[in-house]
């Protein structure tokens, strides 16, 4: 028997989960002219960026990787204002973690499922769980961070 | 929606208006397909076995493929009452992109209808058209041993196996018999697969399903057969 088909992948194949920014009061923060950055340390000690420089009136938003099958990823945050002054804080996210399989010719993945948050409380007043589930959906933010007033 | 969608919906609308054009014509042709015509020949015209030789060729040739056989009644022929049983292979072995294994082996069948459409029906070469409904159940093995998560750069172990998976898919067939000397018969067929049921393991689509080919919503296949009437 032959055959003739195709399997494509999906465009968007990038799992990731997003981050929105919120005030205190659950409206929607930007950075301005503050700036964001994001890293977290990897298993064997080492330091990667997650999200460089962000900044502007349209940053209402980041994007993460989660780890493939780390219990629990760690991100650290750093908000600088434009007088110098800094913020610091980390999350810890812990997750639950399944495989996932599109087709041999489609880079093999993880999706998540988000079972905690906490955080410092430095720079974040509250982190909600908005979104548990994380695949390739990222239109919609997994996390809200309602930023503290940094001015 | 895209070309192959397009075609696709083509297809399965040309193949719901044809069968049903079969089996609701009250005209001479409806029921000519399902009248038995009136000569001496015996209802009962013995059975035959054939072998595909397609599947083996695309198995040693490729990383997936068939072995597969079929036994067809043969009533007046006219009517061709079959049961085709095969067993499907896939070992798709460390992709050279995405370093992906998937493996599977499992046994399907099929049962279906070959309608002989020539006009005199008792020759000893035919043209069928007809149908089969068919099943298989099945579990695949999903590897990839260098699995490097891309951020935190450590080695993942994506090692899942056995993942139990199934389809039910209907085929519409189209094919020719010739015979080449005695009972020996030479044939080919092209057959249009709709996928109808199915379970998806839980770690998301089976990329080869055992009779069907390919996973996608339809398929369309071709056999060359060796057929031996007994």
């Amino acid at each position: 028997m032959m055959a003739c088909a195709s399997l494509d992948c999906p465009v968007n194949n990038v799992v990731a989960t997003r981050y929105g920014l919120q005030k205190p009061d659950g409206t929607p923060d930007t950075m301005g002219v503050d700036t964001l950055w994001a890293w977290t340390t990897r298993p064997d000690g080492t330091e990667v960026s997650l999200v460089n420089r962000l900044c502007g009136t349209k940053a209402t938003y980041f994007s993460i990787s989660p780890s493939y099958t780390l219990p629990e990823d760690m991100v650290c945050l750093l908000v600088q204002n434009d007088a110098g002054t800094f913020w610091k804080d980390t999350i810890w996210v812990t997750k639950e973690d399944y495989p996932h399989f599109e087709g041999v010719d489609c880079k093999a993945s993880y999706f998540h499922t988000i079972t905690g948050v906490k955080s410092t409380h430095r720079l974040i007043d509250t982190v909600i769980i908005n979104k548990k589930t994380v695949d390739y959906d990222t239109s919609t933010a997994h996390f809200l961070l309602r930023l503290k007033a940094r001015r | 929606m895209t070309h192959r969608q397009r075609t696709s919906c083509f297809v399965s609308r040309l193949a719901v208006s044809l069968l049903l054009l079969v089996l609701t014509a009250p005209s001479a042709y409806g029921q000519k397909i399902f009248r038995m015509e009136k000569d001496s020949i015996p209802f009962f015209r013995g059975i035959s076995l054939s072998f595909d030789l397609v599947g083996p060729v695309m198995l040693m040739a490729s990383d997936h493929g068939e072995y597969e056989g079929a036994l067809r009644v043969n009533l007046h022929d006219q009517w061709f009452p079959v049961f085709e049983l095969g067993i499907g292979r896939a070992n798709h072995e460390e992709d050279e992109v995405t370093g992906l294994t998937y493996k599977t082996t499992a046994p399907y069948f099929r049962l279906g209808m070959d309608w002989n459409v020539m006009k005199n029906k008792h020759l000893p070469n035919r043209i069928f058209a007809g149908f089969r409904y068919a099943f298989t159940a099945f579990k695949a093995d999903y590897i990839n041993e260098n699995l490097i998560d891309p951020v935190y750069q450590y080695k993942v172990l994506y090692d899942i196996k056995g993942v139990s998976c199934s389809q039910q898919w209907l085929e519409l067939v189209f094919g020719i018999d010739a015979q080449i000397y005695g009972p020996i018969h030479l044939g080919w067929n092209i057959r249009y697969l709709r996928r109808l049921f199915y379970k998806d393991g839980d770690i998301g689509k089976a990329w080869y399903v055992p009779g069907f080919g390919i996973n996608d919503k339809n398929n369309f296949v071709g056999n060359f057969n060796i057929i031996i009437d007994i």
